[in-house]
């Protein structure tokens, strides 16, 4: 048996540190576990469905780009309120649920290093549901050097994209994404359940999404500006078309920064009043 | 400087107060056994310490630094292990550990030589590759022990470290905590009166979130009510040997149980502390000439002080 008490341990007091320890296995934990490559497969198969959409909507119509049709049709908005409460739910209830928040709160760990390390986490597993989708146009090419190779002739059809046309809607799923993984995690903090966390959070986003359309029904009275300026749905409009905004950067970081916010309060209460 | 004092401390959920104003200290090297029935408040006290759960009032303080105040310095002064060992269920023995190492602050080459040597104290090697959730409640219990040992902290922390474990499992992380109260300081909580007997050196008992007792095993078996007792078994005058034993002036009270097969009395006599009336029992029954098969002294245990503590009445 090795004698501990001589040999020296080499210790760190970096914040980082255990921020990026914690930050570390949550995300692994979605790829460890069945849960983080089913919601993958899901998002492959939906983004594969978009595509198809889009290009059976282009034999017809045309004048805009291709995710430009992928992003605006009923498919997209039933994955894209569905995913972020899948994605987070577990994290902060699952902890609580399982009794393993004790073991986090018993290390030298601070609240701030568990919200941050879980949101970050959930915030990369996010990016990487929509890595697949970038494949999509070097398929395309792909297929159509094979044909090329296989039947001597050049296809005609292929999928029309341009880079431009990919960083509008990504970067805009990604700054929305910003604020609706930290309001996520903000309602897994608010119950130990996974199912209720999910189910507040898909609430939430839901309304949300209405509010922003809240102009369409009411026409536009006086304070229909700020139901614009909050509504995702004409950002992902508006972005796709490649009118990239400042705007909807700065509402999604402060709302994400103020969710984030809470979310340590939350935690901290749930100890000091039961 | 104590290792641990707690002042004051008092815990209250909702209406119902599961902490009352507990005060105690424990010095460097210590080994405790935190002692009391299921409810008694051992868990809340423990959580308290480990600064999970805020105390409703009073402090505590850990290596000199108050649990409130500095709270990630007290902790990492020490080493907890939850009651009932919640742990990641999806992740290998090897990667919980090392998670926890690093999640304490270890770092570099020390990460792998702190978990070889939990690993390594624990007996975790043939399990350390397997799953968390295929384990056996014996080796949970030890893939917790291994958790709180990580950084070889002054202050080890054990809530009922041996509960739910066979005999054979009980000995050797019993073993194994006798082998770590050479260099570290124990508190560990467990209603196994035994357990404590031969561990410990130290013994705070709490009852109905009251501390009732704070001392060690010796003092505090002495002068206990059942010390002086002695249990006799003989035939004969049931009822003359009663009458003499109670006329002799140590004895304060003589109990008739009940009888027993083959026509013996068995009879307790209860004395003043710290006397020995098997002598004078001896011979008022040899007196009379009356067979005698049995005479035996009590030998006051814990057990007789836990009883005296937490009584109802
Ligand atoms: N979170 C809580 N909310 C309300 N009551 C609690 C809570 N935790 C513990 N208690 C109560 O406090 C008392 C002491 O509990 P505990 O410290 O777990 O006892 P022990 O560990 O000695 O068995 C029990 O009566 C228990 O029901
Ligand atoms: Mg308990």
């Amino acid at each position: 048996m090795a004698e501990n008490a001589n040999t020296s341990i080499t210790r760190t007091r970096s914040w980082f540190y255990t921020l990026r320890t914690i930050f570390l296995r949550e995300f692994r934990s979605f790829l460890g576990t069945p849960f983080g490559w089913v919601i993958l497969g899901c998002a492959i198969a939906m983004q594969g469905f978009w595509l198809q959409t889009a290009l059976q909507i282009m034999t017809k119509a045309t004048g805009e780009s291709i995710m430009f049709y992928m992003l605006d049709n009923v498919n997209f908005w039933f994955f894209f309120i569905f995913i972020f409460p899948l994605i987070t739910m577990r994290s902060l209830a699952e902890e609580e649920s399982h009794g393993t928040m004790e073991g986090l709160l018993t290390a030298p760990v601070t609240t701030t290093q568990i919200v941050l390390g879980k949101y970050f986490a959930s915030l990369l597993f996010y990016i990487i549901l929509w890595l697949p989708m970038l494949l999509y146009p070097a398929m395309s090419d792909l297929g159509n050097l094979y044909t090329s190779i296989r039947y001597d002739v050049v296809p005609e059809g292929r999928i029309d994209y341009t880079p431009a046309d990919w960083y509008g809607p990504l970067s805009i799923l990604f700054i929305s994404g910003v604020f609706f993984i930290a309001l996520g995690i903000l309602c897994s903090a608010l119950t130990r359940s996974q199912i209720i966390a999910g189910i507040v959070c898909t609430c939430a986003i839901i309304i949300y999404y209405f509010m922003g359309r809240v102009p369409e029904l009411w026409g536009e009275f006086p304070a229909a500006p700020a139901f614009h300026y909050m509504s995702i749905s004409e950002q992902i409009g508006s972005f796709t078309r490649g009118l990239l905004d400042t705007r909807p950067v700065v509402l999604y970081v402060s709302l994400a920064v103020l969710m984030l916010a809470v979310t340590t309060r939350i935690v901290d209460y749930r100890r000091w009043h039961r | 400087m104590s290792m641990v004092t707690v002042e004051h401390l008092h815990k209250v959920f909702g209406r119902f107060t599961a902490v009352k104003d507990a005060t105690f200290s424990i010095e460097k090297g210590e080994i405790v056994g935190f002692l009391g029935p299921n409810g008694a408040g051992k868990t809340t006290t423990m959580k308290m310490l480990t600064g999970y759960l805020p105390p409703t009032a009073g402090t505590a303080s850990i290596a000199g630094h108050d649990i409130i105040d500095q709270p990630l310095e007290a902790r990492r002064h020490l080493g907890y292990m939850p009651e009932n060992v919640p742990l990641y269920e999806d992740m290998r023995v090897l990667q919980y550990l090392e998670y926890r190492a690093r999640l304490k602050g270890i770092c570099g080459k020390s990460v792998r030589q702190q978990v070889g040597w939990v690993v390594d104290r624990c007996g975790l090697e043939p399990k350390r590759k397997n799953l968390i959730r295929t384990l056996s409640k014996g080796y949970r219990q030890r893939v917790g022990l291994a958790d709180a040992l990580l950084g070889d902290p002054d202050l080890l922390i054990l809530d009922e470290p041996t509960n739910g474990l066979d005999p054979n499992q009980i000995r050797q992380i019993r073993e194994l905590i006798r082998s770590l109260a050479e260099d570290h300081t124990v508190i560990l909580s467990t209603h196994i009166l035994s357990e404590v007997e031969m561990i410990c050196n130290k013994v705070i008992i709490i009852d109905q979130g009251q501390i009732k007792a704070n001392d060690t095993p010796t003092n505090l078996t002495r002068g206990l009510r059942a010390a002086g007792r002695v249990s006799i078994e003989f035939k004969g005058d049931l009822d003359v040997v009663v009458k003499e034993l109670e006329a002799y002036e140590p004895v304060k009270k003589v109990i008739v149980e009940e009888p027993l097969p083959g026509g013996w009395h068995h009879v307790i006599v209860r004395a003043e502390p710290g006397t020995d009336t098997r002598e004078k029992a001896a011979a008022i029954i040899a007196a009379h000439q009356f067979p005698m098969r049995h005479i035996y002294r009590h030998i006051p245990s814990l057990e007789d002080v836990f009883v005296e503590m937490t009584r109802k009445d």
